[in-house]
């Protein structure tokens, strides 16, 4: 244990090398491959190590007098966490492409043009050459994206949604605790802040995988989305209907979960005289009348055994609300109306 | 004005080495595709990729002759913001060509000292670009998800990018339900617009499967069409080998694409006659070729593929290697042919249009679908039709000459009898198998099909003499072979080798006849393997011939062992005995 910590120190250092000094001007091919090496060398400690308290504590504990004098040598350091280390050949990457010492041999390294001989990621080009064909696919996939359908969840989410999977289901084998899963969803959940459209796109994606391994994962997952209300919401209100189908064809949870974000939404409505019309009184009005009523009756169409007791419930509503057959008066009653149409 | 004025500065500084019209064009273009996504804006640019990449590398060696940077700035001022624009254009960097010279321009420009501000400057911008297009995602989730499960960059966009190749792929798979309105909208749109996407990035292997799949698609739609500039580009790339394809995509593209049909078509020939091939290797060469597989699938391929073979053969009607090519593609082909007899419901007609009709079935039938004892008589109906059809005409064209036609027509039609006998070269080896142990009497016809296969003509080829010298050798041969006399008859082979020497005053016969003649007989006599071996040695030694005797050889030999025609092992030991003997006589051995 003692040379992997020494190992993972001298790694950071090797980081802190690559994105500051002017030592790369000395690196060849084949420093740089060691050094891509050695980060892939602490990705493969962080996924070993990661969810065992004692040890990650160890290496936390380690890393500290590493940052600090790192710290104290290089103005303008930033500390690498121990989470930081799965991702440790990004940050090399960045580290040397931002290094102003960088030489011109270390460029032309990173971005060979020479297409590989074999795509898979073999060990002789691993971490070397990269660059060029990272280019290469993300250009690919901006030509191409125009044309698929724009109802797909789409291939981007659908690997997010798998890796996002996968990570769950190593998460939940690992440990009974869920709070490490949480912490991962909770971590994710943070970086797509800007775009929660595409968060839901990631989890639908995720819901809709097949892998019969990954059962209690989705579970999970399911369960988590049910305590995120707004999150909740805002799927049911901002996906396509189609996939809001799909979800509630494979889970039961989803299906009840719909139906009820869609009766709150309802809830919330008032009658509007000047529009004639039921609108949302919530700041952020998200669903009209009418696509609320779409939204039951795809609902219905997909779920039937959901139909009987959902009228029965709305119709409850409707009488508690005093029972009049007089649009406008009762949410419920109109809602009704609308669907049976 | 102020237009004018920098115009004006740029020719002053640019001019001496590049076209101020061209490089204010480029920027034009580069500006005007960064600005608008439209399917238009795509289109124009998949159109000038090709032109974009004659002139970054024109850049790249100009950039590549100056001093430093800071001369390059001054020279050519506008290249960072042209090169800027241009590194984030996907359709620009999709392609592995003008991705590379993109780089190499940004390398060139990158100082291992910076000296002036200037060349620091520049540095910063492009290890700033580089590391943008590198780690940055356009995609705050991408990132956070990269982040949260340490999965690498690389590895996640190729996974999306396989993703989308694959659903992709299935769409386009698809096959349309085609509204009868014509203005209908219908799936098949997209595949054209698909096409034009793909251009870019027929050399990315990931997107392979899409493009075969675009090839593939079942023509069932008046709609349907393929980009003339995509099929270009894949065929360019295919042939460069920066492309490679399943089989059945190879098959489509050959469909769609007549350069990259033809291409192929001559690759064959090419590689097939500057290597010494035996009749086996050349076999198996052409099988591998998947042409004639290809042309089993396609009548429109193979009659492609036959114009070729008409045409080189017309060019080069002695050269043995071209016709054993069209020989032996023949042969492959009605295999494949046979194999989708049941799928196919093309008449053999069709296939060869320009053939004479009433020849086509027996000459394409093959000896072993034939009872043996059929042989002789279906060799004596072919060879009388044939040579009823070639008297008929040159007896036209004799009666025309003095008159308006040029009897071209008749030339024509003796041609395409003779061009479907030497596709179907099978019958002339067995004529020659059977007149080893024929009888004077009977020995006309089967010698007048063997004539007439080397000789087609009797006004350029004197067909008429050249069948009385072949009597002659086979006379000869037959004494020698047959009358089992001891000591050999001396002034027998002294003739056959002075039939096989050129003579300065007559068209001699062509070697090939008499080889092949000779060859048979050494095989199929009752002479015992040493009788035959010493006869065979003489004569090939005297005339020098190894190879065409050891060609003759291998050819008898690949075809009894095709359909079985022999059922016993003893010939092939003597063939092998006999081509021991001849090569053991090369002088390399």
């Amino acid at each position: 244990m003692e040379a992997v910590l020494k190992n993972v120190a001298s790694t950071v250092e090797l980081l802190a090398v690559a994105a500051h000094s002017g030592v790369v001007k000395q690196w060849d091919k084949q420093t740089v491959y060691r050094a891509f090496h050695w980060c892939r060398y602490c990705e493969h400690i962080f996924s070993r190590f990661h969810s065992n308290t004692a040890i990650r504590r160890v290496m936390e504990k380690q890393l500290q007098p590493t940052n600090q004098s790192l710290r104290d040598s290089i103005p303008g350091y930033s500390d690498v966490s121990f989470s930081d280390l799965q991702w440790c050949q990004h940050l090399l990457l960045v580290g040397l492409l931002n290094n102003p010492e960088l030489p011109c041999s270390i460029l032309k390294i990173l971005f060979d043009t020479r297409t590989p001989v074999n795509t898979s990621l073999s060990e002789d080009k691993d971490g070397i050459s990269l660059c060029s064909h990272i280019i290469q696919c993300k250009s690919a996939c901006k030509l191409l994206s125009p044309l698929t359908a724009v109802s797909d969840v789409g291939a981007d989410a659908e690997v997010q949604g798998e890796m996002l999977m996968e990570r769950l289901g190593a998460l939940s084998n690992q440990s009974r605790d869920t709070c490490k899963a949480e912490q991962f969803l909770d971590c994710v959940l943070q970086g797509c802040e800007g775009d929660m459209q595409h968060f839901c796109l990631i989890i639908t994606a995720a819901l809709l995988t097949t892998d019969t391994s990954q059962t209690a994962a989705r579970d999970f997952l399911l369960d988590w989305l049910q305590s995120k209300h707004g999150l909740l919401q805002h799927m049911c209100s901002a996906l396509p209907t189609t996939l809001l189908i799909d979800l509630a064809k494979q889970h039961q949870k989803f299906r009840c979960a719909h139906s009820g974000v869609l009766k709150k939404v309802a809830a919330d409505m008032e009658y509007s005289l000047s529009d004639g019309e039921w609108v949302q009184t919530s700041i952020n009005p998200t669903l009209t009348f009418q696509k609320l009523t779409e939204h039951f009756r795809a609902l219905f169409e997909a779920c039937p055994s959901l139909r009987g007791e959902t009228e029965k419930e709305l119709n409850a509503l409707k009488i508690s609300d005093g029972d009049f057959d007089v649009r406008g008066l009762s949410v419920w009653g109109d809602l009704l109306e609308a669907i049976n149409q | 004005m102020s237009e004018l004025q920098s115009l004006s500065q740029l020719q002053q500084t640019v001019e001496p080495l590049l076209n101020v019209q061209e490089v204010q064009f480029w920027l034009d273009k580069a500006v005007a595709w960064g600005q608008a996504d439209s399917p238009d804006t795509q289109k124009d640019t998949c159109l000038h990729l090709g032109r974009l990449r004659d002139f970054l590398q024109q850049l790249l060696s100009h950039i590549s002759n100056m001093g430093s940077t800071t001369e390059t700035m001054k020279r050519l001022p506008f290249l960072g913001q042209l090169l800027g624009r241009l590194c984030w254009n996907p359709y620009v960097t999709a392609g592995d060509t003008n991705r590379g010279l993109l780089l190499q321009c940004l390398w060139g420009l990158y100082s291992e000292h910076p000296s002036t501000a200037v060349e620091r400057k520049a540095n910063q911008w492009i290890q700033k670009v580089l590391c943008q297009l590198a780690t940055e995602e356009d995609s705050a989730a991408a990132q956070a998800l990269m982040k949260c499960t340490g999965v690498p960059a690389e590895q996640y966009h190729l996974k999306v990018l396989r993703k989308m190749v694959e659903k992709l792929q299935d769409n386009i798979g698809k096959s349309c339900i085609c509204p009868n309105k014509i203005n209908q909208r219908c799936p098949c749109d997209n595949v054209l617009v698909a096409s034009e996407v793909c251009v870019p990035l027929v050399t990315c292997p990931e997107v392979s499967p899409l493009i075969g799949a675009l090839l593939q698609r079942p023509v069932t739609c008046v709609r349907e069409a393929l980009s003339e500039d995509f099929l270009d580009a894949v065929s360019s790339a295919y042939s460069s080998q920066g492309l490679s394809l399943e089989e059945p995509a190879i098959v489509s593209l050959w469909y769609h694409s007549l350069s990259s049909l033809e291409e192929a078509v001559l690759t064959l020939l090419e590689s097939v006659t500057n290597t010494r091939s035996t009749p086996q290797e050349l076999q198996q060469q052409v099988a591998q070729s998947l042409l004639p597989k290809a042309c089993a699938q396609h009548c429109s391929i193979f009659l492609v593929t036959n114009d070729i073979f008409r045409s080189i053969l017309k060019e080069a009607e002695g050269n043995k290697s071209v016709k054993s090519v069209i020989q032996t593609f023949t042969r492959c082909f009605l295999r494949e042919l046979a194999r989708l007899q049941y799928q196919t419901s093309v008449p053999l007609k069709a296939f060869f249009p320009q053939s004479p009709q009433s020849l086509l079935v027996p000459l394409l039938t093959l000896p072993s679908e034939m009872p043996r004892e059929a042989w002789r008589n279906h060799l004596t109906w072919l060879s009388g039709s044939l040579q009823r059809l070639t008297e008929e005409e040159e007896e036209e064209e004799e009666g025309d000459r003095d008159g308006r036609n040029t009897g071209l027509k008749g030339h024509c039609i003796i041609f395409e009898a003779w061009f479907l006998l030497v596709q179907c070269a099978h019958w002339v080896q067995v004529a020659l198998q059977l007149l080893v142990p024929s009888e004077p009497k009977d020995c006309h016809p089967l010698l007048w099909l063997v004539t007439f296969y080397h000789h087609p003509t009797n006004r350029w080829h004197h067909r008429a003499s050249q069948l009385v010298r072949a009597s002659q050798a086979w006379d000869h041969l037959r004494t020698v072979f047959l009358v089992s006399a001891h000591p050999l008859p001396t002034d027998h082979l002294q003739s056959l080798v002075t039939l096989l020497s050129p003579q300065p005053q007559q068209p001699s016969l062509a070697p090939l006849l008499t080889i092949s003649l000779l060859a048979h007989f050494a095989v199929f006599c009752q002479l015992p393997l040493s009788g035959s071996t010493e006869i065979l040695q003489k004569v090939v030694h005297q005339t020098g011939l190894v190879d065409e005797a050891a060609h003759a050889l291998s050819l008898l030999d690949l075809r009894l062992n095709e359909g079985s025609c022999l059922s016993d092992d003893t010939v092939h030991l003597r063939i092998k005995g006999l081509q021991n003997t001849i090569t053991h006589m090369l002088p390399a051995c």
